[in-house]
Parts: structure tokens; sequence; C-alpha cells
């Protein structure tokens, strides 16, 4: 297995594991290797579009589906609490682990609360609606805001 | 990328902002596009799909037109005529 395919990997068992972002430093214990050579790696995989990084060059601020910050979009899983990075990605946090979870949003134009049971054959009947305003062709262009 | 109770509360939140409404995603579709995008995440040989794979997933789940195209420069400007 290639050196950032290790990195890559590394980030996203932390995340299951923990529901929180790893540091350079924990990046770097899990593969036994040196910061710099990680971070290295982290711009390559930004390249990739596997991860979203702070102004630093070294924070992780998305390993999508997974928020390397408090968000809206809570999902539960297994005991974790874990942040997504909006809607899609909420749903996107049980797929990518394979287990149940409860996802906790809102409506975003009047707040109410989402509740959706998300099984391993997805979540159950639902009236409740996905908005996206940035069309594909331009959702890396910011993908923060999109 | 946000949820909303219903059609109604989007046009309500575009219309404050000043935004167009863009097509509706339903709670099953957007399981599915999950699915594609994040069931393989944690594998070392996972990766995003390509565009042209895009619009294919896109246009499995009914989801066509330029704002689903992933390749689309022209998305908003139609009405402008061809340029």
């Amino acid at each position: 297995m290639d050196f950032d395919t290790q990195i890559k990997l590394a980030i996203y068992t932390h995340f299951a594991e923990t529901g929180r972002r790893p540091s350079l430093e924990d990046v770097a214990s899990r593969v036994v290797s040196d910061a710099g050579r990680v971070r290295d790696a982290y711009g390559r995989l930004r390249q990739q579009r596997v991860l979203v990084l702070e102004s630093d060059g070294t924070t992780i601020r998305m390993a999508p589906p997974f928020s390397g910050i408090p968000t809206q979009h809570l999902v539960k899983v297994g005991g974790i609490d874990y942040f997504a990075n909006c809607a899609w990605d909420s749903l996107g946090v049980p797929a990518a682990l394979h287990r149940p979870a409860e996802v906790l949003s809102r409506c975003e134009q009047t707040g109410e609360p989402l509740r959706l049971e998300v099984g391993l054959d997805g979540p159950g009947p639902s009236t409740w609606l996905f908005h996206c305003l940035v069309p594909a062709a331009k959702w890396w262009e910011d993908i923060v805001f999109t | 990328m946000l949820f909303f109770r219903s059609e109604e509360q989007v046009r309500s939140w575009c219309a404050a902002r000043g935004d167009p409404m863009r097509p509706l995603v339903r709670i099953d579709q957007l399981w599915a596009l999950a699915t594609t995008w994040y069931s393989t995440r944690l594998q070392a040989d996972s990766r995003r799909p390509k565009p042209e794979e895009m619009r294919s997933i896109f246009a499995g789940l009914g989801l066509e037109g330029d704002f689903w195209d992933p390749r689309s420069d022209t998305f908003g400007r139609h009405k402008e005529g061809p340029s």
C-alpha cells in the first residue's frame, strides 16, 4: 500500500474510532512516520479532494463525510458522536461505517429538529427534503460553502 | 447542502436570501447518493466518482439537467442565449 493511502486510512480510521479529527502527530504515530512526510501527503490528498485542510495546511477541516469541527449535522453511531459536513454527509457517515445511526439535524428555514433513524438499508420513509444551492460543477470551488 | 421540512420551506428560504430554488432531492435519493459516495470510503481502494460517473449516477436517480452535470459550465446562463 502506498504512503498516501496509508495516510488516508489512518485519518479515516481515527475519525471512525473517535468521532474526532486526528492531529498531524496522531496520523504520524499511526503510520510510524514523521510529521513532515505526513504534511506533504496531506497536500496531495487535498489535491485529490480526499481532505479539506484549514489554512495552516495541517489541521483537518473535512475528511468527507466526517467534519473536523462541530456542525448542525450530528450523527450518533454505537455511542460515538460524529459531525457531518452537510446533509448529504450526514447520511454518508452511516454509509461509510456500515452501521445503524441516528441523524440529528434541522430544517434550515424553521429550525424544526430532524431526527432520522438510519438502518443498514437506509432511513425509513421520510417527507423531508435535501436542497443544494451550488450546481455540481462548482461544488469544489468553495466546498465549505457548498 | 441542507435539510428542509417541505418544499414550501425551501421556497421561503431561497426567497429570503434572494437565491434561486434548485432541484429538490428526496431522502431515499440522498441515501443512494451517500452510499455511492461513501460506502467504500474506509477502504484502501476507495475513490471518488469521476465526472462522467457522477453524471451517470445522478441520471440513474432521476437527477438530470445542467445543475447535476459536473462538467457543465453553462448552468444558469441558458436564458441569455448562446454566447
